[in-house]
């Protein structure tokens, strides 16, 4: 019996139901006791039953951000509080528009399961519409996860993977107005070195598509230690949840905890690193401190598509413009013999190890992994896969330069 | 949320009436059907929508203006009835014309007829208050805690639990097992 089936029957067993109630006639007994009671003076008794004090919005948002605060502290500094979305003027709302815009932009979805929270959100625009993804985690915060590939191309070996019990701790959400049947034939094509097992289950009010042995490496997974993913429509996004599991019951747990909720409560549960598209530019010229730029960097190159985003996702705008414009004169400069030019693009980017935005981003993804590794190779000329040098600026592509506006390879 | 006046600072008659009136329109349904299904007599709901109403109109500057009245309403409410459960019932006589009523309209039902609610009995209280906020009053985890004054993070905890021990009450009832021991549920 899942959980939606639980609170049905406490529905269906009420006897009070709005239904049943319509059947009484009250209102004149009602409106009697309304009129009883402002006739009594308006003096509080000390003994009487009042709620507790009850907390503000205000005073109840920075609670919560208090548990969200500690565990980002481990993942990321925070600056942007939600506390200035809410409006205490508003009455009707406790966020104000933008926020509550923001929230009915995602699917409302939350992983209402015991002690699992919010850990981050993040949306995008591609050509598809926008996208976005929320990641719950329960217990200590789970940094990013850094999976190092080694052995042969066809046979790829994973290293660096977090352990089961980490891993377990954590699902993933993510939405886009993709086609679910291409999503489906994706995920069908993927690697399965475990043998391929799909399988329909309930999740919301529909049916989804899960993958059971959705792991990628040779040497990842195996009883006890599941990869799954589920992909389904609802109100016109594509879903799919992602989650290491024990086995396929825990998995349907995590399916079946998924909750519809309104914008308010969405927005409750949300981190305190979420970025406000209103404070962007600050947000940009804060994070550019400390790192060197070229001459045709403008702070506008850096992209702002009007979302509510992570902090991460910003630092890699910022991180990801800079860069590109270093690689985009470096590769002029080795095409055109400008040596000087060339050196300042390297010794720009040496300096990345220092960028205090990189270092902030490291503990929660792999994007200052990436920079520092091209500045290396800027320096090297060419980066190794395999035994081989490759050339550098394909693999800067990596840093979505050409997304960014800035492509580095010549058509 | 938004809060105009505290306790201390009295509202002037015609509006402290003009938001009674409303507060009490919008939520006297819900108050009464959130007492009514956790009342062994109609007519002690009667009193306990008395009270909360009551202590909302003396108290009117407390209570929040936006949606969060409801919630206020309902811990109130719960605050009332723990006081009537504890044996400080009083039969005021403001709700004299509606306790009659319900007495004469909702004739004593039989302890239960139904088999979730003979289980749902026999549950912890914490337990059988927080599924029944959810699943009869449907609030959402976050909403309960507000109103039993817990964390969003506990209120989950412990529903999960709360509808596993239901579940398996369940299950023990469609098994003809005897289950009639309490639980003692989460202390946290």
């Amino acid at each position: 019996m899942r959980t939606r089936d639980i609170d049905r029957k406490l529905r269906d067993a009420d006897r009070f139901s709005a239904r049943e109630m319509e059947r009484l006639e009250l209102g004149p007994a009602t409106a009697a006791l309304a009129e009883a009671i402002v006739a009594e003076p308006a003096a509080a008794a000390a003994t009487e039953a009042a709620a507790p004090p009850w907390p503000t919005a205000e005073r109840r948002r920075r609670g919560l951000l208090g548990v969200a605060g500690f565990a980002a502290a481990a993942v990321v500094a925070a600056i942007v509080l939600l506390v200035g979305g809410g409006s205490s003027q508003s009455p009707s709302h406790a966020y104000g528009a933008e926020l509550v815009r923001f929230a009915e932009s995602t699917p409302l979805l939350l992983l209402e399961g015991p002690g699992w929270r919010v850990q981050n959100v993040t949306q995008y625009k591609n050509r598809e519409g926008l996208e976005g993804s929320m990641e719950f985690v329960t217990g200590k915060p789970i940094p990013y996860e850094t999976v190092r590939i080694s052995g042969s191309p066809t046979k790829p070996r994973q290293s660096g993977m977090f352990p089961p019990a980490v891993r377990q701790r954590r699902v993933e959400l993510s939405w886009s107005h993709r086609s679910l049947a291409g999503e489906i034939s994706m995920v069908r094509e993927m690697a399965h070195p475990h043998g391929r097992r799909t399988i329909e289950l309930p999740v919301l009010d529909t049916t989804a598509t899960v993958d059971t042995r959705a792991e990628f490496y040779v040497n990842q997974g195996g009883p006890g230690n599941r990869q799954m993913v589920a992909l389904w429509s609802e109100d016109g996004y594509t879903l799919r949840m992602n989650a290491a599991v024990p086995d396929l019951s825990a998995f349907e747990e995590r399916l079946d905890w998924l909750t519809k909720v309104d914008p308010q409560t969405w927005l409750d549960a949300m981190p305190e690193k979420v970025v406000k598209a209103a404070d962007h530019g600050a947000t940009v010229r804060e994070m550019l401190e400390g790192i060197p730029v070229p001459a045709t960097f403008e702070p506008s190159r850096v992209p702002n598509e009007g979302l509510t985003t992570d902090r991460y996702q910003v630092g890699a705008a910022v991180t990801g413009t800079v860069s590109c414009l270093w690689l985009h004169q470096w590769g002029q400069a080795r095409r055109t013999g400008a040596r000087a030019a060339a050196l300042e693009a390297e010794q720009a980017m040496a300096t990345s190890k220092r960028w205090p935005i990189l270092r902030e981003m490291a503990t929660d993804g792999a994007y200052p992994e990436t920079v520092w590794e091209l500045a290396t190779d800027m320096r090297r000329g060419y980066w190794e896969w395999a035994g081989r040098k490759h050339p550098v600026l394909p693999r800067a592509e990596g840093l979505g330069c050409a997304r960014l506006g800035i492509p580095v390879l010549l058509k | 949320m938004a809060r105009n006046a505290t306790a201390e600072e009295a509202l002037p008659r015609e509006l402290a009436e003009a938001r009674f009136s409303r507060l009490y329109r919008d939520h006297e349904h819900e108050i009464l059907r959130y007492a009514l299904r956790r009342s062994a007599e109609p007519q002690d709901a009667a009193d306990v929508v008395a009270e909360t109403f009551l202590v909302a109109w003396r108290r009117l500057g407390e209570v929040p203006l936006d949606e969060e009245a409801r919630l206020w309403l309902y811990a109130t409410a719960r605050r009332v009835l723990a006081n009537h459960q504890r044996g400080i019932k009083r039969r005021t006589r403001l709700a004299e014309r509606l306790r009659d009523e319900l007495q004469r309209q909702l004739p004593l039902q039989p302890a239960s007829d139904r088999p979730v609610l003979d289980a749902l009995a026999r549950m912890a209280d914490a337990d059988r208050e927080l599924l029944m906020l959810v699943g009869m009053e449907e609030l959402s985890p976050s909403e309960a805690a507000r109103v039993l004054g817990i964390s969003t993070v506990a209120a989950r905890t412990r529903l999960h639990r709360a509808r596993r021990r239901l579940r398996a009450r369940l299950a023990e009832q469609s098994e003809g097992k005897p289950g009639n021991e309490i639980e003692l549920g989460e202390v946290r």
